[in-house]
Order: C-alpha cells, then sequence, then structure tokens
C-alpha cells in the first residue's frame, strides 16, 4: 500500500512537472513584446455640455453618472451648484433639480441601495447676536444647537457697527452643520435629512476626505488624518475608530467590505475594517494591489467581477481580494488619455470603461466623457507600433505621444519604462533589449550612460535626416545641441534644457569664467571661507572637485590613471578639512552667510532670466557661473529639463520615428515652450529662445492712482529666507545669462557609476581616518586602473 | 634469548611512546586546525545574539553605512567579540517577526533549490542509467563532454545560459534558474560513475530472466543507488543553496532573489541583522550535513576519479 | 579507479558468454538507453551546448548590437588587452599557489585521521563543515577578520607588525587563498582519506614486518597507491580555483584591488557593459584552456591505471 502511495506520488510530481514544462512554453509566449494582442481597447471622447467649472462628488450606477458641479458666477460672486445626471449609453446629459440654499455645500456624495443618493453636506449659518441673544437661543434650542456651537468654533467674527448713538458690540458666528440628507435621482426631492454634526464631536476643521459605504449601506467617513467614523443610513452614529497613522485611502470592495490604505512599518498596507470589533485589522497581503502603489494619483472603485477597480497614473485596473491578482485593463497611454486628466472612471455594465477627463489645457477647464471598447484586433485599425523606451516618463512627453498618437494614422507609440526597483536592473533589461534586438525605436537618452551606447553603435545619426528636412543646424543653440555630437554625429535632441552650475561671487572669481581644482583650492584657501557649500560634507565638496574633471586623472587614450599623483591627494586633504556630517542645526541663511564670505560657492541650476535675476539679488553683486573644476576650465553643465530623445540605429522605423523627434524641433512646440513665468528651461531653437528673452525683458505695468502706468513685479522669487519681486530683466542681465547658456558644452553624465562607487567606497575610509590620503589615493588608482584596462 | 626479549619490549616500549606523541602532535595540530575552520561559523552563530546597536558599536568600521538614526557610538577599532555583551535575541526577533522580508527571501531560497535537486535527480537518473548501458565511442565522447561543462567556471556558460533563458522567453521568471539547474551534468556524472560499478552481471542475469530494461532500471539500479542519490542530492542541495550570480544575472527582480544574493548585499543596509539572518541560512545545510555527513563523505568518495 | 578495471573486465566476460542469446536484445536496449539519455540530453543540448555556438558567434561580432563580423579581432584585442592579462596572470598565479597547498595539507589532514587519534569522526565533521556553510553567510565575518581596523591586524599588532590593509594590498591574494584553502581542504580530505584506506593492509603489514622505515612506507607504498588520488584532487583543487570568484566577489565586488583581479571578473564585467564580444572571446579562450588541462588528466590518469594494473 505504501509503495503503490510512493508511485503515485512519483507518477504525480513527474506529471506536475511535464505540465508545468509545458505551461511555461505557453506561459513565455504571453510576454508582451511583439506578441498581437487579440483585441484593443478603443477610446470614443464625448464632451460634457455642462455650465459648471469644477465637478466634485462624482458617483456612478447603471449607467448613469451623478455628478455636482459648481459654477462660479462672476456677477453676484455667488458659487452656484448644480446637480447632473449623465447618462453613459445614451450620451446625454439632464439637470436634476436639486438646490441647496447658499450657504450650503455639498462635500460627498455617495448612492444607496434603492438608487437614491446619499450627500453630505455642510451648511453655515450666520448667526447674528449680541451676547444675550445667544443665551436665550441656546435655552430654547434643544442641546443640539449648543454642542454645534461648540463644534462650530472659530468662525468668529467680531463686528463694530455704529447705530443710532449707541456703540454695541455685536457678534457674528457661522455655525457649522453636517448634514446627511437623502436625494431622490428621479426629482431631486430630498427625502430624508439629518443633522449628523455631533457625530464629529469637537472635530472642528473637518472634512470628509475619504468616504464609503459597506453591504449594509453604513457610510464611513474618514477626516484623511486619523479617524474614521461609522454611521448608519439613518445617521446614527456606529463608532468612531482612530489609528496610529494618517489613512491615505479608505474603499469598499464589490464584497461590501472597507478596506484602508495607510503606511505601516513595511511601508503601504492594506488593512480591513471590521465594524463589529470597531477596529482596524492587520495589513492583509495584498501584493497585488500594493506592488502599483508607487503610481500615484490612485482611485479605487468597487469592481463589477472583481473586488476593486483602480485607476492610477498609469493605467487601470481590476483586484481581487480573494486572489490577489491584479489584472491590468489598459494603459492610459494606449486610449490617448493624459493620466494627469483623468477625474474619475469606472465600468459600465455592458463592460465598457468610462473616464471623466478634466482638461486643464485651455484657460477654460472642459470635462469629457471617454468611453473604451473592447474591441476584437480584426476591427481594429491597427497602426504600426513605435516604441518608446525610457526610464521614466515625464508629463511632457506623455502629452507630446498622446498628441502624435491621434494624429498619426499610420504610427502610434507605446512606451516601454525600464523602471524597476532599482536603477541597475533596469539598465540590466534595457542592455537585455539591445542584445537581443528588441531595442525601443526612439530612447530618453537622460539617466543613460550616453558614451558608451553611442560607441557601440546603439542610435542613429540625426543629422541627415535634419538635412533632408532642411532643418539649419544654426538655428538652433548650437553648443545645446551639439552635447550629444560624437565624431561628427549628432545622436541625441535635448528639446528644452538648463545649465547646471555653481555660482560665486565675481569678486571673489576674479575674471574667470571657470576653474582648474588647483584655481579653486587657491581661491577656496586665500578667501578664508569656512566652507564650500552651504551645508558642504567632505563627500559633497570632494564630489564638486572631481565631479567634471575625471578626465584630469584618466587618460583613456594611453589607458593611464593618475589618481595617486599630488593633484588627487590634495583635493582628498583639502575635502577632508570640512564635516564629515553637515551641521544641519546651523540656521543661518544662505544668502547671510555668502554676503560675510563664510560660504564659496551655491550650486544651482540656470532655467531662466528670472532665476538669473533672483541669484543676482540675493549675491547682491556680480556673480559668476564657475561651474564645476575642470581642466579646461568650462565647468557649466547643460541638463534636458525632460528628457533627451535619440533614436535606435537598429529601428527598423527610423522614418516615423524621426517624425516624432521633428516634432520637438518645430517652431510650433518651440514657442510653446516660451513662458512668462520661469518654465523651468530654455526652448532649444535661437528664435524661440530670443522671444522667452524679449518676454523677460518686457515689463508689466499697472495703473496706479493717478492713472500713471507704474511698472509693477512680474512675479516674485524667493529662496532660502531671501525674496526678491522680480521685474523686467535688463539687457545686461539677459547677456548675462546668453553668456552662461555659451559657456557649457558637456552634459552633465560625466562620472560613471562603476568609478563612483569605487571613490566612494574609498574615499569613505579616508574620511572616517582609517586611511592616509596616500593610502587611499593609491588603492583607488589600483582598483581604477583595471576598469580603464578593461574599457581600453 | 632473554635479552632478545627485554630488548624487543623495550623497543615497543619505546615504539609506543614515540607512537603517543605522534599520535598526541597529531591531536594537537587537527584540533588548532579545527578552531580555526569552525571560527567563522561560531562567530558568525554568536554574533547573531548581539542586539543591533551592539553591532553597529564593533564593526562600524567595516561596514560602510552604519544604521540610520542619529550619532551611534562606533568603536575606533573592530571588535570581535566570542560572546556578545548581552545576548539579546532581537536580531531574530525583527528577522523572524517583524520584517517578514526575509522570510520570504529565504522561502525564496527554498522554491528555487528544492526543485532543482528534485528534477536533476530524476532526469539525471535516467541519463546515468543510458550511459551505463550498451557503452560505445560516441556516448564516451558525451559523457566527455557532460564532464568538460561541469567543470566550466560559471561566467563561461554565463552568455548562453542568458540568450537561451532570453529566447525561451524564461528570463526573469524562476524558470531561467530551475531549467539550467535541472539539467546540469553534474549528477549525471556522479551517478554515472556510481552506476557503472554496478556489476554487469547482475543486470545481465536480469535480463536473461527476461526484465525489460525499464524493469532493470526501476528495480535493480534505482535500489542500489539509494545511498548514492541521497548524497548526490546533499551535494547538489549545497551547491545551489550557495548560489549567487544565476539570480543576480537571470532575474531582474528583486523580489524574487534568494536569500544568499540578499546576504550578499546586506552590508549595504541592515548590518545589525546581518548575523542572524546568515546564521538563519546556514541552518538547512547545516542540518543536513549532521544528519547526512555519511552519504555526503560517501558521495565524494565516488568522485575519486574523473573519468567513469 | 581499480572498480573501473573490475568493470571492464566483467565487461570482456559477460560480453562473450551472453553475446548469442542477447544480441537481438541487445540492439533494443541500444536504442532504449538512449531513450533514458534523452530527456538530459536534449536539457544540455538546449542550455549548454547549442548557446555555445552563439558564444563562437559573438566572439565574432564587434559588438551585439552592432553585429558586424569582425574575426579573430576580438581574440587579438582580449588577448592583448591589460586587464585580461592582469585576470589570467592572477587566476594562474593563485592556483599556482592555492593548489598545491591545498593538495599537500588536505593530504596531512588525512594522514592525521588516519592515523589513531582520538575523535577521528568529530574531527571529520569539523574540517568538512566549512564546505557547508553558504558563503554568504560567512563573508561578513571574513570581512570583519581581515578589515584594515580588523581582528588579524589587531592580532598582528601585538606580534609588533604594522598594519595591513589585507583585501586592498599585494597581500589580498593571502586572505584568498586562506578563504580558498578552509572552504576546500575538507572535500580533499575526504578524497585521501578513502585512498588511504583503499590500500591493501597486507601490503602494508609486509612493509612492517620488513622493517621499513615509516618515510620508506609512505613514499614507496602510500604514495605509489594514492597517486591518482592525487592527480584527482589535484585537478579538483584547480577547477575549484577557478571558482574562487564567488568568494572574491562577495568580499570586493566588481573592481577588487589588481592582485585578485580574476578572469571572471574580467568575464563578469564585461557581461554587465555589453561587450559580449570581449566576454566570448574570453569564455573561449578559457574554455580551450580548461578542455587541455582536463584532457592531459584524462591522458594521465589513462597512463597511470594501466601502470597500476600491471
Amino acid at each position: 500500500m505504501k509503495k503503490r502511495m510512493k508511485k503515485i506520488i512519483t507518477f504525480i510530481l513527474a506529471g506536475a512537472m511535464i505540465v508545468s514544462l509545458a505551461g511555461c512554453g505557453g506561459g513565455g509566449a504571453d510576454k508582451p513584446q511583439e506578441i498581437k494582442k487579440d483585441f484593443y481597447y478603443v477610446p470614443e471622447n464625448r464632451k460634457l455640455d455642462i455650465n459648471s467649472n469644477y465637478i466634485e462628488g462624482v458617483v456612478a450606477k447603471d449607467d448613469q453618472i451623478y455628478m455636482y458641479g459648481n459654477s462660479w458666477d462672476e456677477k453676484s460672486g455667488i458659487s452656484v451648484g448644480t446637480l447632473y445626471c449623465y447618462d453613459l449609453v445614451n450620451d446625454t446629459i439632464k439637470e436634476i433639480p436639486f438646490k441647496t440654499d447658499d450657504n450650503s455645500s455639498v462635500y460627498k456624495m455617495l448612492l444607496n441601495k434603492a438608487g437614491n443618493l446619499m450627500m453630505i453636506l455642510q451648511r453655515y449659518e450666520e448667526v447674528i447676536s449680541e451676547e444675550k441673544m445667544i443665551d436665550v437661543e441656546a435655552s430654547e434650542e434643544s442641546d443640539e444647537i449648543v454642542y454645534a456651537q461648540e463644534a462650530a468654533g472659530e468662525g468668529v467674527v467680531a463686528e463694530t457697527t455704529i447705530g443710532g448713538d449707541d456703540l454695541y458690540t455685536e457678534s457674528v458666528e457661522f455655525n457649522h452643520y453636517i448634514e446627511l440628507i437623502e436625494v431622490s435621482t428621479a426629482d431631486g426631492s430630498v427625502m430624508n435629512s439629518v443633522d449628523i454634526t455631533a457625530v464629529f464631536g469637537n472635530n472642528q476643521d473637518f472634512y470628509p476626505q475619504y468616504v464609503a459605504t459597506d453591504a449594509n449601506e453604513n457610510i464611513y467617513i474618514s477626516d484623511g488624518n486619523s479617524c474614521i467614523y461609522v454611521i448608519d443610513a439613518g445617521g446614527n452614529k456606529l463608532a468612531e475608530i482612530t489609528l496610529d497613522d494618517w489613512v491615505d485611502g479608505m474603499f469598499s470592495s464589490k464584497e461590501g467590505d472597507i478596506y484602508i490604505k495607510m503606511w505601516g512599518a513595511e511601508g503601504e498596507e492594506i488593512r480591513p475594517l471590521d465594524l463589529n470589533s470597531k477596529k482596524i485589522g492587520n495589513a492583509i497581503s495584498a501584493k497585488g494591489l500594493l506592488e502599483r502603489s508607487n503610481h500615484y494619483n490612485q482611485r479605487y472603485y468597487e469592481g463589477m467581477e472583481s473586488s476593486l477597480l483602480v485607476s492610477d497614473s498609469t493605467g487601470l485596473f481590476t483586484y481581487d481580494f480573494t486572489t490577489d491578482v491584479a489584472n491590468d485593463m489598459f494603459d492610459w497611454l494606449d486610449v490617448d488619455i493624459n493620466s494627469d486628466d483623468v477625474s474619475e472612471a469606472g465600468q459600465m455594465s455592458d463592460g465598457r470603461y468610462w473616464a471623466l477627463l478634466h482638461d486643464y489645457m485651455g484657460d477654460e477647464a472642459e470635462y469629457y466623457i471617454a468611453i473604451m471598447k473592447k474591441t476584437p484586433a480584426s476591427e481594429v485599425v491597427i497602426k504600426e507600433e513605435l516604441v518608446y523606451g525610457t526610464i521614466w516618463t515625464s508629463q511632457e512627453i506623455r502629452k507630446n505621444i498622446i498628441d502624435f498618437n491621434k494624429t498619426s494614422d499610420k504610427y502610434r507609440i507605446t512606451v516601454k519604462e525600464y523602471q524597476t526597483d532599482d536603477y541597475t536592473s533596469g539598465i540590466a533589461q534595457f542592455n537585455n533589449d539591445l542584445a537581443s534586438g528588441n531595442c525601443p525605436d526612439i530612447i530618453n537618452l537622460s539617466n543613460l550612460d550616453f558614451a558608451r551606447y553611442a560607441s557601440k553603435g546603439v542610435f542613429e545619426d540625426l543629422y541627415p535626416y535634419m538635412e533632408k528636412d532642411g532643418i539649419q543646424k544654426e538655428d538652433y543653440v548650437e553648443n545645446v545641441l551639439t552635447a550629444y555630437e560624437m565624431s561628427g554625429k549628432l545622436y541625441g535632441i535635448i528639446p528644452q534644457f538648463y545649465i547646471h552650475s555653481a555660482a560665486v561671487k565675481s569678486s571673489i572669481a576674479g575674471d574667470r569664467t571657470g576653474w582648474t581644482v588647483k584655481e579653486m583650492l587657491e581661491v577656496a584657501k586665500e578667501s578664508g571661507i569656512e566652507n564650500i557649500f552651504q551645508y558642504g560634507s567632505r563627500m559633497s565638496v570632494f564630489y564638486y572637485c572631481i565631479y567634471n574633471n575625471m578626465d584630469e586623472y584618466i587618460d583613456w587614450e594611453t589607458g593611464e590613471c593618475f589618481f595617486n599623483g599630488e593633484d588627487f591627494i590634495n583635493v582628498l586633504e583639502f575635502a577632508a578639512q570640512f564635516p564629515e556630517e553637515p551641521d544641519y542645526s546651523d540656521e543661518e541663511s544662505i544668502s547671510s552667510k555668502i554676503h560675510e564670505n563664510k560660504v564659496l560657492l551655491l550650486e544651482t541650476s540656470v532655467s531662466s532670466v528670472q532665476e538669473y535675476q533672483m541669484m543676482s539679488g540675493m549675491f547682491g553683486e556680480e556673480i559668476t557661473f564657475i561651474g564645476y573644476p575642470n581642466s579646461e576650465g568650462k565647468g557649466n553643465l547643460i541638463q534636458p529639463t525632460n528628457e533627451c530623445i535619440a533614436i535606435a540605429a537598429k529601428s527598423e522605423k527610423k522614418e516615423a520615428a524621426w517624425e516624432f523627434v521633428k516634432g520637438f524641433m518645430s517652431d510650433e512646440y518651440q514657442d510653446g515652450l516660451v513662458s512668462e513665468h520661469a518654465n523651468w528651461g530654455f526652448p532649444l531653437k535661437k528664435s524661440a529662445l530670443e522671444k522667452q528673452f524679449e518676454m523677460d525683458m518686457t515689463p508689466s505695468y499697472y495703473e496706479d492712482m493717478d492713472g500713471k502706468q507704474v511698472e509693477s513685479p512680474k512675479t516674485s522669487w524667493g529662496y532660502d529666507d531671501f525674496q526678491i519681486d522680480i521685474y523686467a530683466a535688463k539687457k545686461e542681465e539677459v547677456d548675462a545669462v546668453r553668456k552662461v547658456i555659451a559657456s557649457a558644452e558637456r552634459t552633465a553624465t560625466s562620472i560613471n557609476e562603476e568609478l563612483a562607487t569605487i571613490i566612494t567606497e574609498e574615499t569613505d575610509a579616508y574620511f572616517k581616518g582609517q586611511k592616509s590620503a596616500k593610502e587611499t589615493a593609491d588603492i583607488i588608482q589600483n582598483r581604477i586602473q583595471i576598469y580603464v584596462n578593461e574599457n581600453s | 634469548m632473554k635479552t632478545d626479549t627485554a630488548i624487543y619490549i623495550k623497543r615497543t616500549k619505546k615504539k609506543r611512546r614515540r607512537q603517543f606523541v605522534k599520535v598526541l602532535i597529531a591531536t594537537m595540530i587537527a584540533a588548532i586546525f579545527a578552531t580555526l575552520f569552525l571560527m567563522p561559523i561560531i562567530l558568525t552563530i554568536t554574533n547573531s545574539f548581539m542586539s543591533a546597536s551592539e553591532i553597529s558599536a564593533n564593526y562600524g568600521q567595516v561596514f560602510a553605512t552604519t544604521d540610520t538614526g542619529g550619532k551611534t557610538f562606533i568603536a575606533e577599532r573592530v571588535n570581535l567579540k566570542f560572546i556578545p555583551d548581552m545576548v539579546s535575541f532581537s536580531q531574530y526577533i525583527t528577522v523572524l517577526l517583524k520584517s517578514p522580508d526575509y522570510l520570504f527571501k529565504f522561502w525564496n531560497s527554498v522554491i528555487l533549490v528544492v526543485p532543482i535537486v528534485a528534477f536533476q535527480i530524476f532526469v539525471a537518473a535516467g541519463a546515468s542509467y543510458g550511459f551505463t548501458r550498451c557503452q560505445g565511442r560516441i556516448k564516451e565522447m558525451i559523457f566527455f563532454i557532460y564532464i568538460i561543462l561541469m567543470l566550466m567556471p560559471y561566467q563561461v556558460t554565463l552568455v548562453p545560459n542568458y540568450l537561451v533563458s532570453d529566447w525561451l522567453h524564461i528570463l526573469d521568471t524562476r524558470w531561467a534558474i530551475w531549467l539550467p539547474g535541472i539539467f546540469s551534468p553534474f549528477a549525471v556524472f556522479l551517478l554515472t560513475k556510481y552506476m557503472r560499478r554496478i556489476p554487469t552481471a547482475m543486470i545481465e542475469a536480469a535480463q536473461i530472466d527476461g526484465a525489460g530494461e525499464w524493469q532493470i532500471f526501476k528495480s535493480i539500479c534505482m535500489p542500489l543507488c539509494k545511498s548514492a542519490i541521497t548524497s548526490i542530492a546533499i551535494l547538489i542541495f549545497i551547491d545551489y543553496w550557495n548560489m549567487v550570480e544565476q539570480p543576480l544575472i537571470l532575474m531582474s527582480d528583486v523580489e524574487m532573489h534568494p536569500l544568499s544574493v540578499f546576504l550578499s548585499k546586506i552590508n549595504e543596509g541592515e548590518v545589525g541583522l546581518a548575523f542572524a539572518v546568515a546564521t538563519i541560512y546556514m541552518v538547512p545545510p547545516l542540518l543536513i550535513f549532521l544528519y547526512g555527513e555519511d552519504y555526503l563523505v560517501e558521495g565524494i568518495t565516488y568522485q575519486g576519479g574523473i573519468k567513469g | 579507479m581499480c572498480s573501473f578495471k573490475r568493470k571492464n573486465l566483467n565487461k570482456h566476460k559477460g560480453g562473450k558468454r551472453v553475446k548469442t542469446t542477447v544480441s537481438k536484445q541487445g540492439k533494443r536496449g541500444k536504442v532504449i538507453s538512449w531513450g533514458f539519455l534523452s530527456p538530459s540530453l536534449l536539457g544540455v543540448l538546449l542550455f549548454f551546448v547549442l548557446p555555445f555556438f552563439v558564444v563562437i558567434y559573438y566572439s565574432m561580432v564587434d559588438n551585439p548590437i552592432n553585429n558586424q563580423f569582425v574575426f579573430f579581432e576580438n581574440f587579438v584585442r582580449v588577448f592583448n588587452n591589460m586587464a585580461f592579462k592582469q585576470a589570467a596572470y592572477n587566476t594562474f598565479r593563485f592556483s599556482l599557489v592555492a593548489v598545491p597547498l591545498a593538495v599537500l595539507l588536505s593530504l596531512l589532514l588525512a594522514m592525521m585521521l588516519d592515523s589513531k587519534i582520538p575523535f577521528r569522526s568529530q574531527f571529520r565533521t569539523f574540517f568538512l563543515s566549512p564546505m557547508m556553510v553558504p558563503i554568504a553567510s560567512v563573508v561578513l565575518i571574513w570581512q570583519v577578520l581581515f578589515h584594515y581596523n580588523g581582528i588579524v591586524n589587531d592580532a598582528l599588532s601585538i606580534l609588533g607588525t604594522g598594519k595591513t590593509d589585507w583585501l586592498k594590498s599585494a597581500h589580498a591574494q593571502i586572505v584568498i587563498v586562506i578563504l580558498f584553502l578552509w572552504k576546500n581542504l575538507g572535500y580533499n580530505m575526504i578524497l585521501f582519506m578513502a585512498a588511504l584506506s583503499s590500500i591493501p593492509k597486507d601490503i602494508l603489514d609486509v612493509a612492517v614486518l620488513e622493517s621499513a622505515s615509516a618515510r620508506q612506507i609512505f613514499w614507496h607504498i602510500k604514495v605509489r597507491y594514492i597517486s591518482s588520488t592525487i592527480l584527482f584532487v589535484t585537478i579538483m583543487s584547480l577547477i575549484n580555483s577557478f571558482k574562487v570568484f564567488r568568494e572574491i566577489y562577495l568580499l570586493t565586488g566588481n573592481y577588487p584591488y589588481d592582485t585578485i583581479y580574476m578572469m571572471q571578473h574580467f568575464m563578469n564585467n564585461a557581461f554587465t557593459q555589453l561587450d559580449y564580444q570581449k566576454l566570448s572571446a574570453a569564455a573561449i579562450m578559457m574554455s580551450i584552456v580548461m578542455v587541455i588541462i582536463i584532457g592531459i588528466l584524462f591522458l594521465v590518469e589513462n597512463y597511470f591505471g594501466k601502470d597500476m594494473e600491471e
């Protein structure tokens, strides 16, 4: 018997292995790469015809979306609320004749089982009274009101009125009530109304951040801090649950359970809420859900087939608590939606998904409804796919990709993010794709070791494309355009850039525009400063010295290193003078430290003329953007504001990829970067840059009481404790910015990660006082020599 | 005659004394070696009973990153202690109860190693039988290739491994570790060597009795190889329990990494817990060793020659 | 090794005896034996052999992205690469020091346990235990021991020697050799113990009766009898000495001090830097060396095997 059992088990095991092996083969095919999907979600956009500027309290049931819109009436100065019902199937919108009085506003809405709206309202009541009157009122009314007054608390305004001959004080109080009302969705009539102010006790700043209902129609209200109130449908308080930490989210599942999202010992946690014990339970294992908790903008809805429907910054997915499985429905990008615009989402009874979109682009915010229908691949015009590979995706590029996808009828761009838990594994994945020929068509160069990939021929030269399309190199800020040039070939384009630099007083720097380490060390010694930076540590000073200067210690041509030379040892010894840990308790502001010559440098960016104006205001005298020490004395570095775009040499759709890249070089795009306010970067095209400068130099005026035009500040900037109003820039200021821009030649990715690791490891021992500078330098020399040998 | 015996007795006495001195010296040398051999293991275990603060005070010099949380005292020198100042189970409490991450990684190790051990033996049993029966020139050649593959350093097979995993779309899944592990020639080599010692006469006798190959394999070979299989399983287990390079290269998802990889990176993080985690990780192989030492020794003994 | 011969003899005898009766079955048996072999064979082909041709391919292109054929240029470049030379030199030097030490010390240990000392089995357990311990578990202690301000320096300072940065100086190889011995001596020792115990008792007894000296017994009988094991242990230690990379890597990372920069460092780093062509060229060169070493072993063992048989 035993033997037979054994046999059976062996066979089962063997069988399991074969099955799982087979399964693996099938599983492999499921990988998204290159595999054609069976179906696609096809979006359909509808404009919402409403007058309201802002929509809140959106709830949906049976393909009806109920939403409460507010519109600001300029003439009366009152905000008017309207309740809408939108029919998803028939694309019709109707107003439900429900009106709140002027002092009421809708906080949140829910739907009950009967299909009526449960609204949590806030109502202000102005109480104008003499002290006495309050007393009278208080004694007359029930004690509920007294309670409410306590709750209302601070809305007391003392007002002095002159009435006749008498002068008496009258106080105006805002009594602040919270009500739960039931509104019929059919005709907007209020069917029920309960004052629930008392539920929240003394919680004076109460605002219902999250609301949810469970299977028994109890209502859970969280203030977003650490308190959750539970009431039943009749407004009776059932429980008040206090937590140790802030609530980051509260939602109900399809099963009617309530869950809380909050921070715990292991990061974000999901914990169930149990009404019977009036407690929240222990964190449940919800890996499928938490895995994506790094995506921001998460919203949870009750699912139709699974527990939850979740919308986040990337896409829409369903999640089931019992299986702990998350299923991706679609990426917002795939349905041409910018995830920033999504304000609510849901599923219709026929399986389609909808999203309420808020388009911030124009002056007038507009609302759209997008309906996503699952369509078999055979019925969809499948466009050719262009893959955009990147470590991270900025909103700027997202917007451009959506625009491209909407306009191009032949291609659509999909984003492939090499973003995992750590940087190295993302890079490893990218390398793998390169080696196996799955290279993305368009590549975001920022955060990549450009030189290494370029030397392997990963990128396509863009000059021939520019030439063919008549794009003149001279029309662009040349030193920035050529930042990613290598032996006469252009491999990447930075549509928008800023300059990374370090600022020093010109009186200290003299007539230098840059410096070598030697010069810098001399200046630092002579000027008698306390520190190089405000909170400069040994490491930060050390890295400032070598960051842009590795070429001085490594000769790639001959494969020699000079880390054990005197220069490097000097740097080490210099850096060691500074504190190991900066003293952050020192609160003297940077501006005063600079004025008193306690601090030599301010590491900064130059991303707009306004920023320059602020800097020069803060220094109070002429400044030099001297940047990082460098053997050639060229210390300023070019940084892309968002991304730097390249085309893969192995791509089969280079022309299409170029169409996308070209868009960033167009007048339309470049002029769009010109902005009244600082835009975190300069446009690449000279004409656009000039427009920007012109705008910076154009003063703005206001009319004073005498009708005279007086120049008004365009904006104001602050740094630490320093505040400055920015007026129109002078020509000299703009010229100074021009000079800074022109001085930069390289991008800021000069230190290789491997080298940085070696240097940090070894210098750490030196800065801890374990070894002498010479010993440290010798070891660094020894280890880096291997690296250099390997790569020469 | 009398003197002769006296001399003989004297001689043997002298010999015995010399023998005794010899044994004493040998024992002492062995004892010294044994202490040196055991020290790192014992130190790891004793250090696991230190509190995190004691560790960072003692070894702060060694590990670049000290635990965060304000200024901690770091001794000028590294203090290695056999016995902690205060026996504390705080490391274990944290590892076992407070941060399930470590247990999770431990579980990863188990998931990765156990199937490899089981199925490598499974595949190898068949293969060794194949190599043992009906030997010929071609099989000898193949066996030679197996030996070469077995002896190659991992880095030589790194790119092939990686590329195949990529082709099969198993990169970043556990299969990328499992499959090459299951088909590793190591167990085939050892088991073949053992099986070839089974007297051919036994098999031929069975053949004459009308037994099929499958029956011979199942009823004669396998029962005879029981102890060999146990010892080989132990050897495979140690080898894969110790793996570091494969997961680092073949699985980019840190969540799936075994504890060995995690441990190798631990001095970048929570050094205070490292010793407890290291000790926990040592427990399974040490337990197996204690229970299966004789098998293991036997297994090593079969390896006594490269050629079959 | 003795068994190897015995088996051969058996085969000859048996083969003759049953030839006529099993010839038919033999053919079928042959096919079936291949069937037994096939799963493993397929796996090995797929995961180890076929991909090796890809390695050959990669060794002849300029890089894995461009895939331009350059024939043997990579071999020339790798061979002239300073880092490769350094790695080859270090690997060679390490083996040259560590392997003889491993053989001698393990033989010494085996002989000690073979003489009648007390607690033999306990000692055997102790010596074997490092082999069982996952290296990642003891790396920490190893770092503590050999750190600049570590215990070994503390101990040595009592003797009045200056501080040495063990892992980051020319002495680094010593640490690695010690670590290597620590991990491998037990294994070798077991092999030697088996060999020593297989020496026929009567030969030793005869030698004692003929009042041969201990030295004579050792050199003329024991060493002769275990010579093939010595060879095997040498080769295994050599192979294992190529595998010491994992230990070095865990102790010191991708770019250690140059005296412990091994062949596998070179390959590993080439892999992470997407220089498959370098890695492949180096791997092929290393494989050739390995095949030569193993081939020599085969020849030598065959030779010795015959020698013993006579």
